[in-house]
């Protein structure tokens, strides 16, 4: 029953204006007879009208207009972001080399640690390079996709939970 | 809520101590107004500890936060007589000075109107860049950094990177592989020039060569798309409203719609009539977006399997479906149900392009924020 809803009882004044004025009611009593079959009255739904109506809202406000001070204060802001953008992704993006890097070094050198025709040579390069299982199911298990946080949980790692 | 909890603690200690009003002043002034650095035994800290505990240490730190206090002037700036002499002040005479100038001042503001269309770049007339204010592309922000993002930046890209690490030794050849598309044989003037043929085969496309992650080609989510195809709206357009409102809610983009290519007698679909939508999210909407699915919606839904395995187009893109159930579950529409017609609630499907080449490589990011797959996986 939408009629009752708190929300619709809030609008309904809104509604009232939306819809086509009341018709004037003639002043005899006896019924109009108009030309034609009756015409059949579409009730569209109240909710439908003002979805519309909001829909029909201009997208964007007009520009804004900033005077030079200002406009040079918010150009040097923005320049500054932009640097201190820059400068997070470059950090990030070393740090992510770095540690390629490391890796490529220990790879490396596991492949290089043994000395050719010895048993198992490379035997450890081998099991380092191995993929088993990351692309099937639970290759990340869900229960390490916790993201972060601001603050820990109450119970931050729930040492007894089993599959 | 720090700031919050601060207060509280405050009243309660003013509560507590005898003297209530001035050691109260006293500690507010003592973390706000001085500008000094305060020796280790005169910290704000123990000033608290020590006014709950004695009023001797009280009466100490309170005095010495007045000290602060005596930094102020005790007299208004204002209250002191200006010391002009009386020819300057005859002198000043602004309106005289603004009528004996040669040439006007230039105007305050910048006088300057954006053009409204963006007529090609070759137009004298071109719009300010987007980061400009007077642009009317122009968004504020960003404001937050997201959630997920962080979480990606700072855990998941290193872990991905560490997964998938393929160990190329140094020195390594590479093989230049066949060429893919098809050459022409040069037999004819017509094959001059020409650029190289696509596969063979009808509907055939070059399909994406699944890389190694390295450091730099880590995948990534680059943007979400959210898409309706909306069955009712070939007889009423209320439900194409509803749905365009909706998904505007859902995902805080404007939904653009499309109209219908070819004419489907068993669907009623007439050409060129309004028939779906789809919202465009990237940056930050985009990870708002996953984030609010995969916390907050997800795990609402009745005995959800997970996102099939066999999702993806081979490049990287997953996709997976809400029904009506689904979208009545998202925070947006859950606090006003009311306002749409309960049975012109829409389904819609939701694509995360990532930058992953291949759909395992997509898979694993996704799985790594958290979202399950069900059935075979296929590639």
């Amino acid at each position: 029953m939408p009629q009752l809803t708190p929300l619709y009882r809030l609008l309904t004044p809104l509604l009232q204006t939306l819809r086509s004025p009341p018709t004037l009611r003639s002043f005899s009593t006896t019924s109009s007879l108009s030309a034609g079959p009756p015409k059949k009255k579409v009730n569209v739904d109240p909710r439908i009208t003002l979805i519309r109506y909001h829909l029909q809202h201009p997208k964007t406000p007009r520009p804004l207009k900033l005077s030079r001070l200002r406009g040079l204060r918010h150009w040097t802001i923005h320049r500054a972001w932009m640097l201190m953008r820059r400068k997070r992704e470059e950090k990030e993006s070393a740090e992510l080399y770095r540690m390629y890097q490391s890796m490529s070094k220990a790879n490396e050198l596991l492949r290089t640690m043994d000395p050719p025709g010895m048993k198992d040579a490379g035997r450890l390069y081998r099991i380092a390079q191995e993929k088993k299982g990351i692309f099937g199911h639970g290759g990340v298990p869900i229960e390490y996709a916790r993201w972060q946080t601001d603050t820990p949980g109450r119970e931050p790692w729930n040492h007894g939970w089993t599959r | 809520m720090a700031l919050r909890e601060l207060s509280s603690s405050l009243i309660r200690q003013a509560a507590k101590s005898s003297r209530a009003l001035p050691s109260c002043i006293g500690r507010a002034t003592s973390r706000f107004a001085s500008t000094e650095a305060t020796p280790p035994q005169k910290s704000p800290v123990e000033g608290i500890t020590k006014t709950s505990t004695t009023p001797q240490g009280a009466k100490a730190i309170s005095f010495n936060d007045f000290d602060d206090l005596a930094d102020l002037e005790s007299e208004s700036s204002f209250a002191k007589p200006l010391n002009l002499s009386s020819s300057k002040i005859s002198e000043y005479d602004p309106v005289k000075r603004a009528q004996g100038r040669k040439r006007q001042l230039p105007a305050s503001r910048y006088q300057y109107r954006p053009p409204r269309y963006y007529r090609g770049p070759l137009h004298p007339h071109q719009p300010p860049p987007p980061s400009d204010p007077s642009s009317r592309e122009y968004v504020p922000g960003p404001f937050s950094h997201t959630r997920l993002e962080h979480t990606y930046q700072s855990m998941i890209a290193s872990d991905l990177m560490t997964m998938t690490y393929v160990h190329t030794p140094p020195g390594t050849i590479k093989t230049p592989k066949a060429d893919r598309l098809r050459t022409w044989d040069d037999s004819s003037p017509y094959m001059k020039g020409r650029p190289k043929r696509g596969p063979r085969g009808p509907g055939e496309v070059l399909r994406l060569v699944e890389k190694d992650i390295t450091w730099q080609n880590i995948p990534k989510i680059e943007r979400v798309t959210v898409h309706s195809m909306i069955k009712g709206a070939t007889d009423d357009s209320a439900y194409l409203h509803v749905a365009g409102l909706l998904l505007q809610s859902v995902t805080g983009v404007r939904p653009v719609v499309h109209r219908a290519r070819h004419s489907v007698a068993q669907f009623g679909i007439r050409q060129s009539m309004p028939i779906a939508l789809t919202c465009e999210m990237r940056g930050d909407i985009a990870y708002e977006f996953v984030d609010k699915v995969i916390n907050l919606v997800l795990p609402k839904i009745k005995d959800w399997p997970g996102v099939a395995g066999s999702t993806g187009d081979s490049a990287g893109n997953l996709s997976f479906g809400f029904d009506r159930e689904g979208v009545i579950l998202f925070p947006e529409v859950e606090v006003n149900y009311d306002m749409y017609p309960p049975k012109m609630i829409p389904g819609f499907h939701v694509t995360v392009h990532t930058s992953a080449t291949s759909d395992r490589h997509a898979r694993l990011l996704l799985g790594a924020f958290g979202l399950p797959f069900y059935g075979k996986l296929v590639d």
